[in-house]
């Protein structure tokens, strides 16, 4: 029998091949994470724990699919889990978004990125997300991490949705110039 | 769809921001994979800046559920047990079923669900006097790389009947009068690529449910 595997690229690449053992240590390892990420976008537990239920199944049965070229495991993973989230917004007669989301988003300005700096990327992130308007980097970072469309965005920050929309291309244009300058 | 690099660029980054929305989404994913690959990397950090949280106990165990195989061994006689959601859900859907191609309807319609969540995963249809089963496939997650899907007539009496891998549109040696006369059900089982060596299910079956003939 094969030592055990260590690195989640190895337990997926197990997992793929029907190891459910591995699939199961993949699970322990990267559950939380994931589903910090969900309850950050639905504020629901109910929804989150559904989400993260749908994704590790499909997680399961896709795990051949992963590319390590193409991105980190855990990146790959999270973006499976950001998507169903979206998805899951985007469903007919979504329920209005929780009392708490205005107070969330100003929690952002600057919050977050201090979590960012633990690592090299994220410190230039970080770095880049500072150098960003403040209202620019507001935008963005509740859009991210909050599943917000434009017109919440817009809501909730009590401005124009054209402004909304233009403070959120304009940044996204500044931080990708920021990050390639940066490497 | 042609589009110039910054345009790229920016529904790209829009779509892993996660505030384009509608069925642009659905096409971004699939025109730019290169462009959201770059985009999910550079906001990577943030994604794993999120604190991590302990989901319930309970999600693994669903998940467990979900993904671990039935015993294979008769497999065909439980069916019984559990066909009573799967009928409900077969009529349901022959109600629901919007009016298809031609006037005439469907004469044999099997429903197979996954027997952990109940839930139908596709609909197989024939014609009385065709040799073509037509198959719907209502779960696309269904699917597992790297291994085929094989679909089984279970006969009222004797083996399982291979009726070929998993396809839209599968064709049957005879016309379903004469194939699916005596087959009180259908099922799925996982199996090596290309199909089970055996001629049998050799593999686990993941899903089954009645066919029935309605007229």
């Amino acid at each position: 029998m094969a030592p055990p595997a260590q690195t989640l690229d190895e337990l997926l690449a197990r997992s793929a091949q029907g190891d459910r053992a591995a699939f199961a240590r993949l699970y322990q390892a990267s559950a939380a994470k994931l589903y910090g990420v969900a309850l950050r976008i639905l504020r629901r537990e109910d929804w989150a724990e559904e989400v993260l239920q749908e994704c590790y199944v499909s997680i399961w049965r896709h795990a051949a699919e992963y590319r390590p070229a193409m991105a980190a495991p855990m990146t790959w993973m999270t973006s499976i889990v950001r998507n169903r989230c979206l998805d899951w917004l985007r469903r007919p007669n979504p329920e209005p978004l929780a009392g708490d989301a205005l107070e969330s988003i100003e929690d952002e300005n600057p919050g977050p990125l201090a979590a960012l700096e633990a690592s090299r990327d994220g410190a230039a992130l970080a770095r880049c997300l500072g150098a960003l308007e403040s209202r620019q980097r507001q935008a963005i970072a509740a859009a991210f991490l909050h599943g917000l469309t434009h017109a919440e965005l817009a809501r909730e920050l009590r401005e124009p949705l054209g402004t909304v929309k233009t403070w959120v291309r304009r940044g996204l244009a500044r931080l990708r110039s920021c990050l390639e300058a940066q490497r | 769809m042609k589009l110039n690099a910054e345009l790229k660029d920016r529904l790209a980054a829009e779509y892993v921001l996660g505030t384009l929305r509608g069925p642009a989404r659905e096409r971004v994913r699939r025109l730019l994979p290169r462009e959201i690959a770059a985009w999910e990397q550079r906001f990577a950090p943030m994604a794993q800046s999120v604190a991590p949280v302990a989901p319930a106990a309970r999600v693994w165990r669903a998940v467990e559920r979900r993904i671990t195989p039935r015993p294979r061994f008769a497999f065909w006689r439980t069916i019984g047990l559990m066909a009573s959601g799967a009928v409900a859900a077969l009529i349901a859907v022959a109600v629901l079923l919007p009016p298809q191609r031609a006037a005439i309807p469907a004469s044999y319609i099997a429903v197979l669900s996954d027997p952990k969540t109940n839930h139908p995963v596709l609909i197989a249809t024939a014609e009385r006097r065709d040799a073509l089963l037509r198959v719907k496939v209502l779960d696309p997650a269904i699917e597992v790389p790297g291994r085929s899907l094989q679909l089984w007539a279970l006969p009222r009496q004797g083996a399982p009947r291979s009726l070929g891998l998993l396809s839209g549109e599968m064709k049957l040696i005879a016309a379903a009068d004469q194939t699916l006369a005596d087959v009180p059900a259908l099922a799925v089982s996982l199996e090596p690529p290309g199909g089970s060596p055996t001629g049998q299910p050799s593999g686990p079956v993941l899903y089954s449910g009645p066919c029935v003939k309605y007229w």
